[in-house]
């Protein structure tokens, strides 16, 4: 029997979701596994929105109470309070979210450079997560993420939906279990970066948005519209590019087809060809190249690189034995007809995913409020996975920025003799918005 | 006539200051004709411009550091990244002596008029600082528009001088900096009992209210 009819079948002898006794988690702050999770946002723009969305859904099903809506900016914050209905409290900061004991979880949506202050703040105020992808732009961050999840016994799920998509989990049982044959290389594609074709000065903020705080941790700068917003996106102080936004997904899937979550080891050699003007800095085309050893196989980040398949991004595994792609992240769009037709070989690797909702951003919150009500508090793309695939993309930009390769040894967290690399897996936050 | 010892060294001394000369020469030649290139209104010129300033290296950190307010937002930008180059390219492994040599430039803009000047370098050494930096880096923590990027600069320096600096600072600092002093001694696995932490402390209240409630 496969884990996850196992797990279906548990599940159903005892009359529903619940697989422990509701009192063994119930506890202050910690909802019991038949009672609803509290919930707040924090960021309520473009992909917070769509959290929103799924919340009020889940509202709507009796699993969630939605308490609390959270942004910097005072217009978006209007916008959530009438979305969200009667009863939401709305913020413009978030530690007053972080402060009630009502509150059991809360999803992050703010820009990227907020992402690891914000969970480890949740973390230690005994909240359990929900934050966007990547999980931080800093090592240093991702770490302390990892340890206050841990530390304060709160599931931190983070938003790379590909591992419990269809196409994703099609994709991974197939190249798992050979469809292919064994896979030497992983080759991606995305287009480019967008250039600034019209720079501006310096401004003044818009009268809505709190600067200091959208700023937050990042070192001081003025205020210029082309930080935000959405287009946080394109800083390497922020956003990261699209090797931190797609990449953060695209690694995800193929580090989970790969069954390479302990790699953690590798090379990583980047160059890519920088916006001619504009604030924007992260590279408009790019490739990086990462080697991996034991087993051995290479992944290659291609901006635009090679593409192989019909949409915007994706990825070809390529084996000893034929080649399958994958478009987006496995999430959003389906498996190729070979990974969806595959049948799994005699004594064959079964893959676990969550398969609760169609819709792939409510099975990911699903898969979320399993792992809290199971009380393993291990979503599918838990902290210290999600982790593994946001190194890669940051070391992708450490690499390009110093337009040298590295050598990134996962053990000790260290890039190999480079005392400069080193002291840029961490930047100090600006005071008080410190890890 | 037989060449003698002293006029042989004489010799070696006066190619060895020629070398150096037209090295100096060079390097000033170099330097020009990157800065020209950063002014030029050619978007592609200024690109290219900074992305080989690395190997120009020191001798051109402090011009390009005047670029940085230039009323052109592009040049100013250029100029900058130009400055990132040089940083990166000399914080290589192997390359102590040219980190050196850019580290004392950018030592040098620490005490510019500009506070934009003031600011880029102090985050261009924390990348490449090492206990040279520490006491010219401190002066900053009562300069008030870059206090808290000298603070995260020592932060970053590793070696217990940068430590100690903070740790001197905690006695002088005003008492609303101490906290965020406190805070860069705690990362840097330093015991401090006093100034706990306000990282979660609320401070931004919102003027959007809620929508009516539907209970009667």
């Amino acid at each position: 029997m496969s884990r996850r009819r196992f797990i279906q079948t548990s599940a159903a002898a005892l009359g529903g979701f619940t697989l422990l006794p509701s009192g063994v988690l119930a506890q202050a702050g910690r909802p019991g596994a038949n009672e609803r999770l509290v919930v707040a946002h924090i960021g309520v723009g473009g992909m917070g929105n769509v959290h929103l969305g799924n919340m009020l859904q889940f509202q709507r099903e009796g699993k969630v109470r939605i308490a609390a809506v959270c942004d910097v900016d005072e217009s978006r914050l209007r916008d959530a309070v009438k979305a969200a209905g009667t009863d939401v409290e709305p913020y413009r900061d978030y530690r007053y979210v972080l402060q009630r004991k009502d509150i059991d979880a809360v999803l992050i949506a703010t820009p990227d450079h907020w992402h690891g202050v914000q969970t480890v703040h949740a973390c230690e105020s005994g909240k359990h997560v929900y934050v966007e992808k990547p999980s931080s732009v800093t090592i240093e961050e991702g770490n302390a993420m990892i340890a206050s999840a841990r530390a304060n016994k709160v599931a931190v799920q983070v938003g790379a939906q590909g591992r419990t998509g269809k196409g994703a989990w099609q994709t991974c049982r197939a190249i798992r279990n050979g469809i292919v044959g064994r896979v030497r290389r992983v080759e991606c594609w995305h287009y480019a970066n967008p250039v600034d074709e019209n720079p501006v000065p310096d401004s003044d903020p818009p009268a809505a948005l709190n600067w200091e705080m959208w700023l937050g941790p990042l070192p001081w700068r003025p205020y210029n519209p082309r930080y935000c917003p959405g287009v946080f996106r394109w800083f390497l102080d922020s956003g990261g590019g699209q090797i931190r936004d797609r990449g953060a997904h695209q690694f995800s899937t193929i580090l989970w087809c790969m069954n390479a979550d302990q790699q953690t080891s590798f090379t990583v050699e980047a160059k890519g060809t920088p916006p001619t003007k504009g604030l924007w800095d992260c590279p408009v085309d790019m490739e990086v190249v990462y080697e991996f050893k034991n087993p051995d196989w290479t992944l290659v980040w291609g901006q635009p690189g090679n593409k192989t398949g019909k949409t915007e991004f994706g990825q070809t595994f390529i084996g000893d034995n034929g080649r399958l792609i994958l478009e987006w992240e496995g999430a959003y769009r389906g498996a190729e007809p070979d990974a969806i037709n595959f049948k799994l070989p005699p004594g064959g690797q079964e893959v676990y995913r969550t398969a609760e909702y169609e819709d792939f951003n409510m099975n990911h919150k699903a898969d979320w409020f399993k792992s809290i009500r199971e009380g393993h508090l291990r979503p599918a793309v838990d902290i210290e996975i999600a982790h593994r695939t946001a190194t890669l993309c940051i070391l992708g930009n450490i690499s390009y920025i110093l337009s040298r390769k590295l050598v990134w040894d996962g053990q000790n967290q260290r890039v190999v003799s480079d005392d400069q690399a080193n002291r840029l897996l961490a930047r100090p936050q600006r005071y008080p918005y410190v890890l | 006539m037989k060449p003698t010892l002293s006029s042989t060294a004489i010799s070696i001394t006066s190619v060895a200051a020629a070398i150096a000369t037209g090295a100096a020469s060079s390097a000033a030649v170099e330097t020009e004709t990157l800065l020209k290139s950063i002014r030029s209104r050619d978007e592609k010129v200024r690109c290219e411009a900074w992305q080989n300033a690395g190997a120009i290296g020191a001798p051109a950190v402090g011009p390009l550091a005047a670029m940085l307010v230039d009323a052109d937002i592009e040049v100013a930008r250029a100029a900058r990244r130009a400055m990132e180059t040089i940083v990166h390219h000399a914080g290589r492994p192997g390359a102590a002596a040219e980190a050196k040599a850019v580290e004392t430039e950018l030592v040098r803009l620490l005490n510019h008029d500009s506070p934009v000047i003031r600011r880029a370098a102090v985050w261009m050494l924390s990348e490449i600082g090492s206990d040279e930096s520490v006491e010219p880096i401190s002066a900053l923590l009562g300069d008030a528009p870059v206090r808290e990027d000298a603070r995260c600069a020592l932060q970053r320096i590793p070696g217990d001088k940068s430590v100690s600096a903070l740790r001197s600072a905690m006695k002088t600092a005003p008492e609303d900096f101490k906290y965020a002093i406190a805070e860069s001694l705690r990362k840097r696995g330093q015991n401090v009992s006093d100034y706990p932490t306000k990282k979660l402390a609320p401070t931004l209240p919102t003027q959007v209210k809620a929508a009516p409630s539907s209970n009667k």
